[in-house]
């Protein structure tokens, strides 16, 4: 194995890992705030996509612009979703609560996809653009100018997000509402308004990622399907309920994807992430960043 | 009484509602002849279900507007389709309820060889005649009565594109020393590839240089065109059914400027959303082969579809489609019955060379032979020209005359 060759593969693994991390992190606030495993993540980003893909067909914007663009409106989705939905089956018994969740997230996942389909039918759709064909050359190294862009933006949202949750008060207080809903009540913290919050900030995240996901990536109402998976071994592997978990999962995964093409065929690729799951959960039940009191 | 009143309203609202939906399955009358249709309408494959549809939408607005089944009376035919999903237990289970829910006379279905192996497995089970246009060998080696494969096989397919590829790469003076092999591990790609692995490569003295096959969906492409980059072959057999994926590695081959001539498998890469997600460029000199695809000749039949349907132009699927429902009703007016036992026997002797049943297939005659393969059923070779796809092989009933590669 030729160096630049390994180290193209190991460029390929990390812009891949990029937009997984960024699509990860929604999910694992969204559990880390909620508790609430979100089957319909995958769709959201899928509207993600369609809505950047609109941007860029009826306003000609760029979509890496419509990616960030996309943000306000799926905060609002996710806001309204959360109020009209999940806060009816969040809150009283766990045990049943859990239940509930996992089939109305279930439910709307069938209804997003469905309707899409119905909708906006099964075509697949693409925005060409010129950075998808085109690569950045480090020496014999390439860089695919469409996910390199991607994957810059992937680090600064979610970097934007860890100051977010670290650096103010509204942010100390949703994690305050996640480590302990009840103290948190106490401190006069609206703990329904801060699950609204990670709600919508949590599908915001993952629009953004479909919307950089559509920069090389074609749309389809069943594209959820591709991701969905990775998204939940992503957040499980870094620990649930840690974001910084989540993008390291994120960026793993991609890493590990590549990687394994070099001693595995093709037909294998998934198979070395779930090796590199079981291990990893093996020998750290917790995930890479999770809390020793939350085990898997 | 206020409140009495607005739950009656609410009632009469809630029957307004549910009472036509009751009703709908019910519209046909009792001598129509219903034929199912089983193809991917929701999942990855959705798109060439829906091309399915609007062939077979076409081909029963047509027969019925010219008075029905003549043998039956006049009897109209009715589709009733079902979503073969995403994966072969979604397909199989869509074919067990279509065929029981109610008297289903012939079956289509169901695009991809997969699901059309256990399609025609229930088919077979419950005696109702079954037309498929997918290409996997395996259809029609299974010794079943009821299974009808109007689609040259993949191993002929492979055959007949590498003789091709090579006579034209002769021509051109760039004969073919190394091949590559691409594309997902779907059934009709898998026998596509089997022959060219263990024998046709090596009896022309080809060598095989990439030979990289993956499950869908394809995480990213770089690694393979990687290879197709640094070996070179004078010929990629693509085989990449899921769009994404196909994306993915035409994207990549673009930007790693690969030259290597792609020669695809299937009719899946001939759909209009290819120019406008890769652009006509990148397409340019891509051919494929497949079962069908409008030839010199059907200029009416591809205007018509265009019209109805605002595509930008016709492809295997739904002409398929739009072959096999005429067929269907040419077997019921031989067998003079909606009996799906009687239809299969007519079919299995039917043998015709005109009309819209096979003008869509090349050689334009159907008949079966024991295991329920057309006899001569020969491939043709498309390729992408300036954004759109026209027959090139063979020349007789060409819409363009074949381009050699960049």
């Amino acid at each position: 194995m030729v160096f630049a060759e390994l180290v193209q593969y190991v460029v390929t693994g990390l812009l891949v890992g990029g937009v997984y991390a960024l699509m990860s992190i929604g999910l694992g606030l969204i559990f880390g705030v909620m508790r609430v495993v979100n089957f319909a993540q995958g769709d959201f980003m899928m509207l993600g996509m369609y809505v950047t893909y609109f941007y860029a067909v009826a306003g000609s914007i760029d979509p890496l612009v419509g990616a960030l663009l996309a943000v306000p409106p799926f905060f609002v989705l996710g806001w309204i979703v959360h109020r009209l939905l999940l806060a009816r089956v969040t809150g009283g018994d766990p045990g049943r609560q859990h239940d509930a969740q996992l089939i109305l997230t279930l439910g709307l996942s069938l209804v997003i996809t469905n309707a899409t389909t119905m909708i906006l039918t099964p075509t697949p759709r693409g925005i060409r653009t010129s950075y998808a064909t085109q690569a950045f050359a480090v020496g014999p190294v390439l860089l695919n100018q469409a996910r390199s862009y991607a994957f810059v933006m992937a680090l600064v949202l979610a970097g934007l997000v860890y100051l977010f949750l670290t650096r103010t008060d509204l942010g100390r207080a949703l994690r305050a509402a996640a480590d302990d809903p009840e103290a948190a009540s106490y401190q006069a913290i609206d703990v329904r308004t801060m699950h609204g919050l990670a709600f919508g900030v949590g599908i915001a995240l993952v629009a953004a990622a479909g919307g950089l996901l559509a920069t090389y990536y074609p749309i389809e109402p069943n594209v959820a399907g591709n991701f969905i998976v990775l998204m939940f071994v992503a957040v499980v592997l870094g620990g649930l309920g840690s974001i910084p978990g989540a993008f390291v999962g994120g960026i793993l995964i991609g890493l590990v994807q590549s990687l394994t093409l070099l001693v595995l065929p093709f037909q294998l690729q998934n198979t070395g992430v779930f090796v590199a799951f079981l291990l990893v959960l093996y020998l750290r039940p917790q995930g890479l960043f999770g809390r020793r009191a939350r085990t898997v | 009484m206020k409140r009495s009143l607005s739950r009656m309203l609410i009632v009469a609202l809630a029957l307004a509602l549910v009472v036509p939906v009751l009703f709908m399955g019910q519209a046909p009358a009792a001598d129509d002849v219903k034929i199912a249709l089983v193809a991917p309408l929701s999942g990855r494959w959705a798109r060439q279900g829906q091309l399915k549809k609007m062939g077979a939408d076409m081909a029963i607005e047509e027969i019925n507007g010219q008075g029905g089944i003549k043998a039956l009376g006049g009897a109209r035919i009715v589709l009733r389709e079902a979503d073969a999903g995403d994966s072969v237990e979604k397909a199989v289970s869509a074919a067990q309820r279509v065929l029981t829910r109610e008297k289903i006379s012939a079956g289509i279905g169901s695009w991809l060889s997969s699901f059309t192996l256990g399609v025609t497995e229930v088919a077979e089970r419950l005696q109702v005649p079954w037309l498929s246009l997918s290409y996997a060998d395996s259809i029609t080696e299974r010794g079943f009565k009821y299974t009808f494969q109007t689609s040259p096989v993949s191993s002929l397919q492979a055959e007949q594109a590498l003789d091709l590829v090579t006579d034209l790469a002769k021509k051109n003076n760039r004969p073919i020393k190394k091949a590559g092999i691409v594309g997902d591990n779907t059934a009709a790609s898998m026998f596509f590839y089997k022959p060219l692995r263990e024998k046709l490569l090596a009896a022309k003295g080809i060598e095989l240089v990439v030979d990289d096959v993956w499950t869908p969906p394809l995480a990213d492409a770089t690694a393979i065109v990687q290879k197709l980059r640094s070996t070179q072959p004078d010929i990629v057999f693509y085989g990449a059914t899921n769009f994404p994926d196909s994306i993915q590695v035409l994207q990549k081959i673009k930007e790693f400027s690969v030259k290597s001539p792609i020669q695809g498998v299937g009719a899946w890469l001939v759909t209009p959303e290819y120019v406008k997600t890769v652009g006509k460029d990148t397409l340019d000199n891509i051919q494929t082969v497949v079962a069908a695809h409008p030839m010199k000749g059907q200029e009416e039949l591809v205007k018509k579809f265009k019209q109805r349907t605002g595509e930008p132009f016709m492809t295997q699927d739904p002409l398929c489609t739009y072959a096999h429902v005429w067929l269907i009703k040419e077997a019921i007016e031989q067998a003079k019955s909606a009996d799906p036992k009687a239809i299969r026997d007519a079919l299995a002797k039917i043998d015709i060379s005109s009309g819209p049943a096979v003008s869509a297939f090349y050689p334009p005659r159907v008949r079966f032979d024991e295991r329920g393969r057309r006899i001569g059923a020969t491939p043709l070779i498309v390729q992408w020209q300036d954004g759109e796809p026209y027959t090139v092989v063979p020349i007789a009933v060409a819409t363009r005359p074949i381009a050699w590669h960049r």
